[in-house]
């Protein structure tokens, strides 16, 4: 919630003191910021009658010096030129300038210097330099996000090019959060260690004034993990429904755009899936698949019963209530709409794919026990003819991480069969995940059989029998966020930059995952916090995973490192 | 800063309540000289002091929104004044209240007669010619048109007939035979005409269901309409390119 209404707040400031009609100025990235906290109408009563990108804003040439503009950029040079460019030639009255994170000294210099005709009336820095699509979950969508699984001599202007936009999206939450943090990193993830320290560096040494913010008893905990730690869940399949639409069918900044899918009516090509906006998909994001159609079709009933009282107009009385009422009818319409076709859509993808027969492997592959039965599983469904072959991959991915160990000539022929029933398949993709997240690279205990404790629990688990065999799987971020709450959080695999300690248990915790989160992760911090144990969670990523987009970063590096050899 | 603007009479943004109007009501703060309201500074030339730009006017269908907007208020007012006629029109009193049905509806008629002619400035606001300001043109009439939507919630067709007199039959049944027909003449014009009005705000209703943003949608994002904008703006450039090569 706080980044949320941290995200809102700097919006509504930078609209409110400025009268009369206005322009609002966006780059690629701000816009994603923006829309998912503010929303077109909201802008409409600030007076923001027009709502240009950058880009757009340097190729016109009409005056529209009646309109007041207010840039909302990041800071970069890109950016900088484009202000410089029409600082020099204003198109509109006044000019207003924030930034979403911290300017360079330099750049205030090249801006003063162009503002010769004294357009300029603020320039101030506010720090939403995220994308907060849920109360607690934030992404920064970084396109190259397959960066972090290269090692830094592959590329190093890349490397240092996507660290340096993890640590300003980071220090722009806890600046947002008005908190400086302790901050622990992954042990094993070289990646996830250099973060760390170049949030610290930037926190306590290079921007150390600008973070001296009233401190608290107990300091919040920034933990930096690294994807590799939990490579399980963005490749299995999800039931409960935000994730499952994701996973089925993609959500972009809490968008989504089923054009892919087939044809639909104009108004039906694209919906918004936002807690926020949306009370049904608030009480439902959680849900499983089969809760879930007992829902709407109750929601569907409902609103049978209004259309039906609406058809019944017989005074003047009643028309004029069925006037006042139209709105919200016509919004219920649309939102009931929205989640039948949403719900129809991923049947019919379950039903095409086989996933319940997929997934049920999946769900054992990750959870439960017994190599030989998840060998006899895995090849029966390589040799089913109606498996896709992303179904195939993922099931082979997810047998190699679990028992990549045991009985090597046995993961040897799944491997062939593997690439003999997939001719799109990039051989040695199974073996390059291996070798990013196999079990030498972990730090946590993915599936529970390390230490004592963990393989009783799960012995535990299996006796008392599943709720649903599909949703038996829970993330590794749960153990982890466990240990925290109980201040167990090992120093040995977690340990803490500089000399800072952690005193206590925290009660802010912010867990970036190097690599990107998953809507099932997320789900998981928001129970977690649902729970109210005095520790609230907020969890962020390069981006938001699902399988298809996990794969492609690992196709993507694999292709990079294997050139890079070639060469080398 | 050497000047300060002073905000306009400050809008009585109500806040949305669960079940109430989804759209909110806000009152521009466009200046109209129809109003009077404290002294504040407009923008001159002088504001940006050393400089040699002129801030220029704002182009002129900002005026017809501002006249709208004046409209829209008049109706306003004049709403209130037909609730009281109303009130006044249905206490029992002396005479025949052939006044009071008069004046209500001169009242409506006048009403009516702001909302159309608001209306038919807001479709003039879409007729100019294509030109860059088009989107804030089609942003500022989607604003009116919901300023208007709220006034015509408020103007439901209160023209009840309340004259229903009780048809009473006495001795002079003949006389009174003539003057029940005439009577019944004039209910049923007056039904005619609130059919009319009836009819006339399905009408406006549908031509502003169009402007209305449905919020919750993918229409009411930032980022949709930034790409609606782009793809026509891109557009554009390429028509002019095709005209001018």
């Amino acid at each position: 919630m706080v980044l949320v209404s941290a995200a809102r707040d700097y919006v509504n400031r930078m609209l409110q003191d400025i009268s009369g009609m206005k322009v609002l100025i966006l780059d690629s990235h701000t816009v994603s910021t923006v829309s998912v906290v503010y929303s077109q109408s909201e802008l409409l009563q600030k007076e923001v009658f027009l709502v240009e990108l950058i880009e757009s804003t340097s190729l016109s040439r009409e005056s529209m010096s009646h309109l007041k503009a207010v840039y909302f950029l990041q800071p970069t040079s890109e950016n900088i030129q484009h202000l410089r460019r029409q600082l020099a030639s204003p198109r509109f009255g006044e000019y207003h300038l924030f930034f979403s994170n911290i300017l360079k000294d330099t750049q205030i210099h090249i801006l003063a210097d162009s503002d010769e005709l004294e357009v300029v009336q603020q320039v101030q820095e506010f720090y939403a330099d995220f994308v907060a699509v849920d109360p607690y979950h934030f992404t920064l969508n970084i396109p190259s996000n397959h960066t972090y699984m290269l090692p830094a001599v592959v590329d190093p202007g890349n490397l240092q090019h996507f660290c340096d936009r993890v640590v300003d999206g980071i220090a722009a939450v806890f600046l947002a959060m008005k908190r400086r943090p302790i901050i622990r990193y992954q042990r094993t993830s070289d990646v996830a260690k250099r973060i760390a320290q170049e949030t610290s560096k930037l926190m306590y040494q290079q921007e150390s004034g600008l973070f001296d913010f009233r401190r608290t008893e107990i300091s919040p905990l920034l933990l930096v993990l690294d994807r590799s730690d939990d490579p399980v869940t963005p490749l299995l399949n999800q039931w409960t429904y935000q994730a499952m639409v994701h996973e089925l069918i993609g959500i972009q900044d809490n968008k989504v755009d089923l054009r892919s899918l087939g044809k639909f009516p104009k108004d039906q090509e694209e919906v918004v899936l936002s807690s926020e906006q949306d009370s049904f998909f608030k009480s439902n994001m959680y849900e499983n698949f089969g809760d879930i159609g007992m829902n709407i079709k109750r929601l569907v009933d409902e609103f049978q019963q209004a259309a039906k009282s609406n058809q019944n107009i017989q005074t003047i009385e009643d028309m004029a209530k069925f006037v006042d009422n139209y709105p919200e009818y016509r919004k219920m319409h649309g939102n009931i709409s929205k989640h039948v076709t949403l719900v129809t859509e991923m049947s019919k993808i379950v039903e095409e794919r086989k996933l319940m027969l997929v997934s049920q492997t999946e769900q054992e592959l990750a959870c439960n026990g017994g190599q030989v039965a998840a060998f006899e599983a895995v090849t029966n469904l390589l040799n089913n003819e109606n498996i896709s072959d992303i179904d195939r991959l993922r099931l082979v991915m997810l047998y190699a991480l679990r028992y990549e160990k045991e009985s090597p000539v046995q993961l040897m022929q799944l491997f062939n069969k593997l690439a003999s029933r997939s001719p799109k398949y990039k051989p040695g993709l199974v073996q390059f995940l291996l070798k990013q997240a196999g079990v030498d690279k972990r730090t946590g205990d993915l599936y529970g059989n390390r230490d004592f404790l963990n393989i009783a629990r799960n012995m535990a688990r299996g006796l008392k029998g599943v709720e649903n065999v599909y949703t038996q799987h829970q993330p590794l971020l749960f153990q982890t966020m466990e240990s925290i709450t109980k201040g167990r959080l090992r120093d040995v695999d977690y340990p803490c930059i500089g000399n800072h300690f952690q005193q206590g248990r925290p009660q802010e915790v912010v867990i970036f995952i190097v690599g990107g989160t998953t809507y099932e992760e997320s789900r998981c911090v928001a129970l977690q916090n649902a729970t109210n144990s005095g520790t609230r969670f907020v969890l962020g990523g390069s981006v938001v995973l699902n399988s298809k987009r996990f794969l492609k970063d690992l196709e993507e590096a694999q292709r990079i490192a294997r050139s890079s050899t070639s060469v080398v | 800063m050497p000047w300060k603007s002073v905000r306009a009479p400050t809008s009585s943004s109500t806040s949305t309540s669960s079940g109430g109007p989804v759209i909110e009501l806000a009152n521009t703060s466009l200046l109209n000289p129809n109003r009077s309201y404290a002294p504040l500074s407009t923008e001159d030339p002088g504001n940006s002091s050393k400089g040699a730009l002129t801030v220029g006017l704002p182009p002129a269908w900002v005026d017809v929104s501002e006249e709208i907007s004046a409209n829209v208020q008049r109706a306003r007012v004049k709403m209130a004044e037909l609730s009281k006629a109303h009130a006044k029109a249905l206490m029992p009193s002396f005479g025949d209240g052939k006044e009071d049905q008069r004046l209500i509806e001169a009242l409506t008629q006048e009403i009516t007669g702001l909302i159309r002619k608001s209306e038919k400035k807001l479709q003039r606001l879409s007729a100019t010619g294509p030109s860059e300001d088009s989107n804030v043109r089609k942003n500022v009439q989607g604003q009116d048109g919901v300023d208007i939507e709220m006034n015509l919630n408020g103007n439901k067709s209160r023209v009840e007939d309340d004259d229903l007199d009780d048809m009473v039959f006495n001795e002079h049944q003949l006389a009174k035979l003539k003057k029940s027909e005439a009577l019944s003449v004039e209910r049923e014009r007056e039904i005619q005409q609130v059919v009319e009005s009836v009819n006339e705000l399905a009408q406006i209703m549908k031509d502003l269901s169009v402007l209305v943003i449905d919020q919750g949608t993918v229409v009411d994002r930032i980022d949709y309409n930034i790409q609606n904008v782009a793809t026509t703006v891109e557009e554009g450039l390429k028509q002019l390119q095709k005209v001018l090569s």
